[in-house]
């Protein structure tokens, strides 16, 4: 919203600069978020007249003319406009004058004639959109009276924050009332309202079939009208706070609307079939013309003015072509009325249709404002459009509207919650200056929680002061707020204690970071597409989703039920920026499962239409192609090795069994990943070729993901158990294995074999080759043998071996290597 | 013989610091304190002594033995610095291999992490709640009415007529003042939604904050206090910050927070577009509509409430301009965060 500080002017003073002005609003709630001064001003344009329009010698279309400007002698000019004839009164740019948009005038020849100066089009001075022929001026002043005397405009316009609780901001007037009570000064309304003149009927009869839709309508008719431009300074006020002057009639009905609030609706009365209106619900779909030229489908049940035939209107939102105002219009029928918010806005939505009437009446009207503003406008038809005001008027309104109940306030509860101590009266002069009328309730001095100290009564355009709180809010802009606290702020006593899942978060983060992986924040969103490109079964319930029912444009709609999507794209945009392999992160997010909710408590009957909500951890290796240990991918090796070490850091145990079903994942490269309690939340492998050929992936991605939600956070505290310091036997094992038998199986068997005193057996080599038979492998194996008793003799140790090779040889077939 | 024996010693100690080499230096051991030495023939000869002789030069000769082998030591050590390690040769300059390569925590992350930081030392709890949310959470019950205007400050996902995408931490509150009793002092952060089209300031994925304190009487001078608290320990300085009134639904009376800018010292720059302020936060008391959605018998409790975006801290904190940048998840963005915590 734009205030113009010329209009504002006409109903307050303030005596400020206008940026300190801008601070003070500010302060108080009405954000100003830009200054702007409008300058119309026509250096160098002087009033003329032509004296002689002749002929240019070599150019059919121009004209050569003799201009007296005031300054003696007759000037010498080309003009090129079809109306310029001898006679005619006119802008004229002297040489030298600066037009808008940095022209400068000079001495020119044009077709080899002389030309010493312009005369001007209203679209060349900006002052109109008529850019066909020259100016044609009605007006004695003499020639040479400088331009900016009839046009000249200087303004300073604020651009202001209107909050949707506050429609009375939205006029000038409005914010007058709160330039007034910021600096403790009056303000006025506009000044006249004399306005009705003739005596004859209106002859329209209004019928509202619900008051509930529609509180109060108001028609007034003004005849004889002519239609033209508006005056000069209207337009200019309407230009400077970003308006399209129209005709009078129509810049009427707007200036009235940003001066007090109210929006107007003017009707050719000529084009309005019978002698009724209606104000009605549409009981079916319909389609019409709004004045905007657009046919628009209306939904049963939006508000509609009606004439005797149908629809002219949709109500508070804007008027339809069939009863617009035109050239032609001699009489108009005014409507000023007050529309239910919730239906104006409802119709406003469901048609894309934000009109400045929508904007003013889904935020509320200023009820006692509808017959002030009709008067307000109908005396400007008068003044500037030469109407003949009809006396009657038609008025129908709710005969159960009531005003706003006053609201009881305790100056207790004021400085309770704005931690101020302020006084009885302090607050009375606080709500008086903003236009409430105060009326003092039981013993003044007595502050406390039961003290009703006075009742407000809210004037009609702050209908958002129902509340106490809501006064109170007003008492905190006006009483300000710069001189609050400075008590050191609000402490709870005994502190707080961080959630387990909390603090298991951080250090899973540290751990990751301080292992090279990069944290990275993905959007919630999937492509509709990803499913297939994952491969899911048809029946895979994670085919389900969420779908937001209005993205934006070009947005993605579902919400993701699985993590790889993201991790896929992100490795493909680091893998194609040439970042350095293998790439390597991480992230903590979340899936939205529609229907796995169940189970959930609830405190909301609707909670069960909402998702379930997974936690997930993601790592991700890529781009690596080396191979480790026994030829497995060195990228599964690390997944493994992380996932098994990060569990250990959470105190956690996390298995990860070879094997897994997911579409995606190389069912050879692939592991279920376990908890304590062997149940499954996650899975770890690589990517299959196809999957990473359908994200467009061109090196190989393998990741490990698990359910953070589902894992315990809370380990049972640390037990220090006693160490045995005797010392540790080492034994290593060169066996021979076949190549069906996993490594898996064989530390199985080792450490089931081995008994108490085995302590740890570690794989430390894997080889195949020259020596070792085709189809077999030789693993290098270390045992420590360590017993809590004391130090371990050879023949114990002995025992355990001979105990582990008779288990390889029996279950595994495997052998020492000899 | 006292007078030999500090002769001897005089030119054994001027021999050590001369010897060049451990060779030399082992040639003048050997000559002195070897078998054959000076300074071994002196103690030889103290047995032909008499008794109080005998003591006195046996002290003196022990005295001169010790300071020599002090500093045989001390010059062998000098020799010996500098010298590759007789038995390797390693080149000691070549590049170390650190036990993992160092990955990053994401800035949003960990921005986020160092505000609930900052609460927690302040008393506040943390909570979360769900990012698919009831319109009832989001909006209803924090006190925007159905086909009121207010609703059009968020643009809203919608999953069907009641449930939405959180556009706001904000539905936390009600869900936590619905469980528990006061007193409270929670933050709730965690990712939100705006049905908006990206650029350089807007991105339709972000994070906030939530922070919330329910007690019998706290006030707005608690909530002006609880802020400056904040700001002094999360930017170091002592920012003075301002309440500009404004206008959310569930708090009453409701303010915008703007810091003084930390760039500029409010001077005016480009980041505070020369205002010489920096809107950090939303905030305000709790609206009573709210606690009645959530329970409290009226005019019990009165509490505060703020929200503040995580992304535009972050931004400013790191000088990123482009907000997309914090969801792109270039490495090459994200290693610059190596080594922040």
């Amino acid at each position: 919203m734009k205030i113009s500080l010329d209009w504002l002017g006409d109903f307050v003073n303030w005596n400020d600069e206008p940026e300190r002005l801008a601070e003070r609003l500010t302060a108080a709630g009405l954000n100003v978020e830009g200054i702007e001064h409008v300058r119309h001003s026509f250096p160098g344009v002087v009033v003329a007249r032509v004296l002689e329009r002749g002929k240019h010698p070599d150019a059919d279309r121009l004209s050569l003319c003799q201009v007296d400007d005031g300054s003696g002698a007759p000037v010498q000019v080309v003009c090129g406009a079809p109306n310029v004839r001898a006679g005619l009164t006119v802008l004229f740019a002297r040489v030298g004058a600066q037009l808008p948009g940095d022209f400068q005038i000079k001495k020119s020849k044009i077709r080899g004639v002389e030309s010493c100066g312009m005369i001007c089009s209203a679209t060349e001075l900006e002052l109109g959109a008529d850019g066909a022929g020259i100016i044609e001026l009605d007006t004695d002043v003499p020639s040479g009276t400088p331009a900016d005397e009839l046009y000249g405009y200087n303004d300073t316009v604020l651009e202001i924050e209107v909050t949707p609780n506050r429609p009375d901001w939205l006029s000038h007037v409005g914010v007058a009332r709160e330039v007034a009570a910021i600096y403790g000064t009056k303000m006025s309304l506009p000044p006249t309202w004399n306005a009705v003149e003739g005596g004859e009927n209106l002859g329209v009869k209004v019928r509202v079939e619900n008051y509930a839709d529609c509180g109060r309508y108001t028609a007034w008719g003004a005849r004889q009208v002519k239609i033209g431009p508006s005056p000069r300074w209207m337009q200019n006020r309407l230009r400077a706070i970003g308006q399209r002057p129209i005709n009078n009639v129509v810049d009427i009905t707007n200036y009235v609307m940003f001066e007090l609030g109210q929006p107007l609706h003017a009707f050719d009365r000529g084009q309005l079939a019978g002698n009724a209106i209606t104000v009605r619900r549409a009981s079916a779909g319909t389609s019409v013309r709004t004045l905007d030229g657009q046919e628009r489908e209306v939904e049963a049940g939006t508000l509609l003015i009606c004439d005797e035939k149908g629809p002219v209107a949709l109500a508070g939102v804007m008027g339809l072509g069939n009863s617009e105002v035109t050239g032609n219009t001699t009489e108009v029928l005014l409507e000023s009325a007050f529309f239910d918010p919730r239906l104006v806005r409802r119709a406003s939505r469901r048609l894309g249709l934000l009109s400045e009437s929508s904007y003013r009446f889904e935020r509320g009207a200023d009820w006692d404002m509808v017959e002030r503003a009709a008067v307000r406008a109908l005396h400007l038809l008068q003044e500037h459009a030469g109407a003949y005001v009809v006396r009657d008027w038609a008025d129908r309104r709710d005969p159960d509207y009531r005003p706003a109940e006053p609201v009881k306030l305790r100056v207790w509860q004021v400085n309770r919650v704005l931690g101020v101590s302020v006084t009885v009266d302090q607050v009375a002069q606080i709500l008086q200056r903003l236009g409430l009328k105060v009326q003092p309730m039981g013993n003044a001095e007595a502050i406390g929680p039961g003290a009703v100290n006075m009742m407000a009564h809210v004037p009609s355009h702050r209908r958002d002061l129902a509340l106490e709180v809501d006064l109170i809010e007003e008492i905190a802009r006006i009483h300000g707020l710069d001189q609050l606290g400075g008590r050191g702020g609000y402490r709870v006593a005994g502190g707080a204690v961080r959630r387990p899942a909390d603090k298991a978060r951080a250090r899973l983060r540290g751990w990751l970071s301080a292992c090279g992986y990069a944290e990275i924040v993905t959007s919630s969103f999937m492509e509709a597409a990803d499913h297939d490109r994952l491969g899911l079964a048809a029946g895979d319930a994670r085919r389900r989703t969420l779908a937001v029912v209005n993205p934006r444009h070009g947005g993605d709609t579902q919400l993701r039920t699985l993590m790889a999507p993201s991790a896929l794209a992100v490795a493909r945009r680091n893998l194609n920026a040439g970042v350095q392999v293998p790439v390597r992160f991480f992230q903590l997010n979340r899936v939205f499962r529609p229907g796995l909710a169940a189970g959930r408590p609830l405190r909301h009957a609707d909670e069960a239409l909402l998702p379930a909500e997974l936690e997930y951890a993601q790592l991700v290796v890529a781009g690596w192609r080396e191979t480790g240990l026994g030829g497995v991918p060195c990228d599964l090796l690390e997944l493994r090795g992380a996932v098994e070490a990060l569990a250990s850091s959470l105190r956690l145990r996390l298995t990860l069994e070879p094997g897994g079903d997911e579409s995606w994942l190389d069912a050879g490269a692939c592991w279920r990943i376990r908890d304590g309690a062997g149940r499954q939340v996650g899975v770890a492998g690589r990517v299959t070729d196809s999957v990473l050929a359908a994200f467009d992936v061109d090196a190989p991605v393998a990741l490990a993901e698990f359910r953070l939600d589902e894992l315990d956070l809370e380990p049972a505290p640390v037990r220090f158990e006693p160490f045995t310091r005797f010392p540790a036997v080492k034994r290593d094992l060169s066996l021979l294995v076949p190549g069906s038998v996993p490594y898996g199986a064989l530390h199985d068997a080792v450490t089931e074999a081995g008994g108490p005193l085995l302590e740890s057996a570690e794989l430390f080599d894997i080889y195949r080759g020259k020596g070792v038979a085709d189809g077999h492998a030789a693993y290098g194996i270390r045992l420590k043998f360590r017993s809590a008793k004391g130090s371990l003799k050879g023949e114990a140790v002995d025992a355990a071996i001979a105990r582990i090779l008779g288990a390889l040889k029996d279950r595994l077939g495997v052998v020492p290597r000899t | 013989m006292q007078e030999t024996i500090e002769r001897l010693r005089a030119e054994a100690l001027a021999a050590i610091g001369a010897a060049a080499d451990e060779a030399a230096l082992e040639a003048v051991r050997v000559s002195v304190l070897g078998r054959k030495g000076s300074l071994t023939g002196l103690l030889r000869g103290l047995k032909d002594l008499g008794d109080e002789a005998r003591r006195e030069a046996g002290a003196a000769l022990n005295a001169a033995k010790d300071d020599l082998n002090a500093a045989l030591t001390a010059r062998e050590a000098q020799l010996g610095a500098g010298r590759p390690a007789a038995s390797s040769g390693y080149d000691l300059t070549l590049p170390g291999r650190a036990p993992a390569p160092s990955g990053s925590l994401h800035p949003l992350q960990t921005v986020l992490e160092e505000i609930c930081d900052i609460f927690h030392g302040m008393g506040f709890s943390r909570d979360d709640g769900p990012e698919v949310e009831l319109d009832y959470y989001n909006f209803t019950a924090l006190n925007f009415p159905d086909d009121h205007p207010a609703r059009d400050i968020q643009d809203t996902f919608y999953i069907n007529d009641k449930v939405l995408l959180r556009t706001q931490t904000s539905p936390v509150q009600v869900r936590m003042m619905e469980r528990r009793e006061p007193p409270l002092a929670c933050v709730f952060p965690g990712r939100v939604y705006r049905n908006e089209n990206a650029d350089a300031s807007h991105s339709s994925e972000f994070f906030q904050i939530e922070g919330l304190v329910v007690d019998r009487a706290v006030s707005m001078a608690d909530l002006k206090d609880t802020v400056d608290t904040f700001v002094r320990n999360y930017f170091g300085a002592s920012a003075p910050t301002r309440f500009r009134p404004h206008y959310f639904p569930f708090t009453e009376p409701s303010v915008e927070v703007d810091m003084q800018c930390i760039l500029c010292g409010g001077k005016g720059c480009g980041t505070c577009k020369q205002g010489g302020w920096l809107e950090i936060m939303g905030a305000g008391m709790v609206h009573p509509n709210v606690f009645r959605a959530a329970g409290y018998p009226d005019d019990r409790y009165t509490g505060f409430a703020f929200g503040m975006g995580i992304d535009r801290i972050a931004m400013l904190k790191y000088g990123i301009s482009d907000i997309r940048l914090l969801y792109e998840n270039d490495l090459r963005f994200l290693n610059q965060f190596r080594g922040v915590q």
